[in-house]
């Protein structure tokens, strides 16, 4: 069966109607997979038989007239650093390339209970850090719309993933743009909720203050039903937020822009901002605009500063996370050592790569004694300084709106060379981390050449709710073609 | 600011890993360029800002208990080399 468009309601409706069996359902999106992804190369780990084992349950429980969870047969597939018992976990890392985790993560969990369809783990950036997914130890993730181009990073497999059709919706992480970023670059709406609304038990530690799990899916409703399905509080997670979860996204979302206000901060539309992007961001604003969207430009000065505050807090963050990978415990270890010393440093040396070396370094560097005062004390002064920006943001508007990306999807090894040039491409996304409010990129059209621009909706702590409505919205105006012919670039 | 490959070998070492001589001239100049854009942070009015703020979220601390983990077998799956419940390392002690 054709499954490239099917939305979570096509697969609810049809499971539903006996149109079509969920054994049949994750047949069709295996066999996609096996005709495409020789191409792309969005999949670390195919669970085949996994899969197919909990569809014929689904199938059972359904001809036998049980209840069904929240995601009942719906194929879903998942980032490599959401840990997955008795399935491999490897952050796209030598380091990790043969753990199998004894546990579930909060989200995995949550989707067993919800009797969705594990499909596997998709490939990322090495322990999420980068922006392109070149920087996997295993393979190159290739973007759906264009072969040669980057998907984007670190979610840059599962961002592949949704968009080539190989699941209705996909998981990912975001710590700095990683969800919203590749969803730019793939035609894909992606959501970075609150920290706090997912757990992060289970997902591999990046930079614990920032990282925060999203989602993606063609369609503002399927990404926020995917939302939905996994959020909630975790005991097992202590920042994650007790209380005050929205449910029920689809029926609010249609309620209309009506009188809600729209921010437009210049700063994030000045140099180094591509013209098609620009000219696209403001086109979908303006289509905003006449939905009954007021729209109003303001200042907020924290670009420069917000990408450097990032990746100093991020890098100290993962200097320490990724302190506890040396070579004992678990993960990679070295074949020839005589002293425990060896051990640990040539693990470490043999199993991280260059990008993450460089940022573990970085960290301790800023965190070592005479830098920390110089740069990360002044990074976390900034912190707040950008979380009461927002907040008075937030005052006056529903949204801030600004490109998610400055740059269109980029060729692979067009940015390897020069670390700084690839974090520039973070720009726009980095603060909404920092401050920990949510933010989702939603497709706004396309470049002359064909290749995906994305707009970037932010909003105010808990306003998924609101944000969904400006992304339904435009969505609905735009009325997009998101299924890309593959390998070709339209 | 100008770091040298003396200061990122120096890192290198606080952070257990190792680097080449080449490695090392090139991650300093890689270094450089990335920390001459966090000066911007520098350019910042920073003053009159509280570092920590918990006011927001207030700190919520769960019972000291502890939960065995159901299978031992598989938490220790992971590890290279197993002595009974202990895993071996080379000898730091003489």
């Amino acid at each position: 069966m054709d499954v490239s468009a099917l939305s979570i309601k096509d697969i609810q409706l049809g499971l539903q109607q006996k149109k079509f069996s969920d054994v049949e359902l994750v047949k069709g999106y295996l066999d996609r997979i096996r005709k495409y992804d020789k191409d792309i190369q969005s999949f670390i780990t195919l669970c085949e038989e996994t899969a197919l084992e909990k569809a014929g349950e689904v199938d059972r429980r359904i001809a036998n007239g049980e209840e069904l969870g929240f995601m009942a047969g719906v194929p879903v597939a998942l980032k490599d650093n959401m840990c997955t018992n008795g399935i491999k976990t490897t952050c796209a890392s030598k380091m990790l390339s043969d753990f199998v985790p004894p546990y579930d993560a909060g989200i995995v969990e949550k989707l067993r209970q919800g009797d969705a369809v594990i499909l596997g783990k998709l490939n990322m950036d090495e322990f999420a850090m980068g922006s392109s997914n070149e920087n996997s130890a295993f393979f190159k993730t290739k973007n759906p719309w264009d072969l040669e181009r980057v998907p984007g990073g670190s979610s840059g497999g599962s961002a592949a993933a949704a968009s080539a059709g190989f699941a209705p919706i996909t998981y990912g992480s975001d710590t700095g743009g990683s969800i919203r970023m590749p969803a730019s670059f793939c035609g894909l709406v992606g959501v970075k909720p609150t920290y706090g609304t997912v757990s992060r038990y289970g997902l591999i530690a990046f930079g614990s203050s920032l990282d925060q799990i999203g989602t993606f899916g063609r369609r503002t409703e399927d990404a926020a039903y995917a939302l939905e399905a996994i959020q909630g509080f975790d005991p097992k997670d202590s920042t994650s937020l007790q209380k005050g979860y929205a449910t029920d996204y689809a029926t609010s979302m249609k309620s209309g822009i009506k009188g809600l206000k729209i921010g437009i901060p210049r700063e994030f539309f000045q140099e180094g901002l591509h013209p098609e992007v620009k000219d696209s961001v403001l086109k979908a604003v303006s289509l905003l605009e006449r939905q009954g969207a007021l729209v109003e430009e303001f200042s907020l000065p924290i670009t420069d500063s917000g990408l450097s505050a990032y990746y100093i807090i991020s890098s100290a963050e993962a200097s320490s996370n990724l302190g506890r990978y040396d070579g004992v415990r678990y993960g990679y270890r070295t074949t020839e050592f005589s002293s425990y010393e060896e051990l640990v440093i040539k693990s470490r040396t043999e199993g991280f790569g260059d990008e993450v070396k460089r940022r573990i370094m970085l960290g301790t560097y800023v965190l070592s004694s005479g830098y920390y005062e110089a740069y990360y004390k002044k990074a976390m002064l900034f912190r707040q300084k950008v979380k009461k920006l927002y907040q008075s943001a937030f005052e006056k508007y529903d949204t801030v709106i600004s490109p998610t990306v400055p740059v269109l999807p980029f060729k692979l090894g067009e940015k390897t060379a020069d670390p700084l040039a690839m974090y520039l491409a973070d720009t726009y996304t980095v603060n909404v981390n920092i401050a920990g409010i949510p933010a989702i990129s939603v497709p706004s059209g396309f470049s002359q050449t064909g290749l995906p621009i994305g707009i970037q909706l932010m909003g105010n702590y808990r306003s998924e709710e609101t944000l969904f409505k400006f992304a339904y919205s435009l969505e609905q105006e735009l009325a997009l073609d998101l299924v890309p012919k593959i390998g070709e670039v339209k | 600011m100008k770091v040298t490959k003396e200061e990122v070998a120096y890192i290198a070492k606080l952070s257990n890993l190792m680097l080449t001589p080449e490695q090392a001239e090139k991650q300093a100049e890689e270094f450089s360029n990335i920390l001459n854009h966090f000066d911007t942070i520098n350019q910042e009015n920073l003053t009159g800002i509280e570092m920590y703020s918990f006011e927001d979220e207030p700190l919520r601390l769960r019972k000291d208990e502890a939960i065995p983990f159901k299978n031992s077998d598989e938490l220790y799956a992971n590890t290279k080399s197993m002595q009974e419940t202990a895993i071996k390392i080379p000898k730091v002690v003489e």
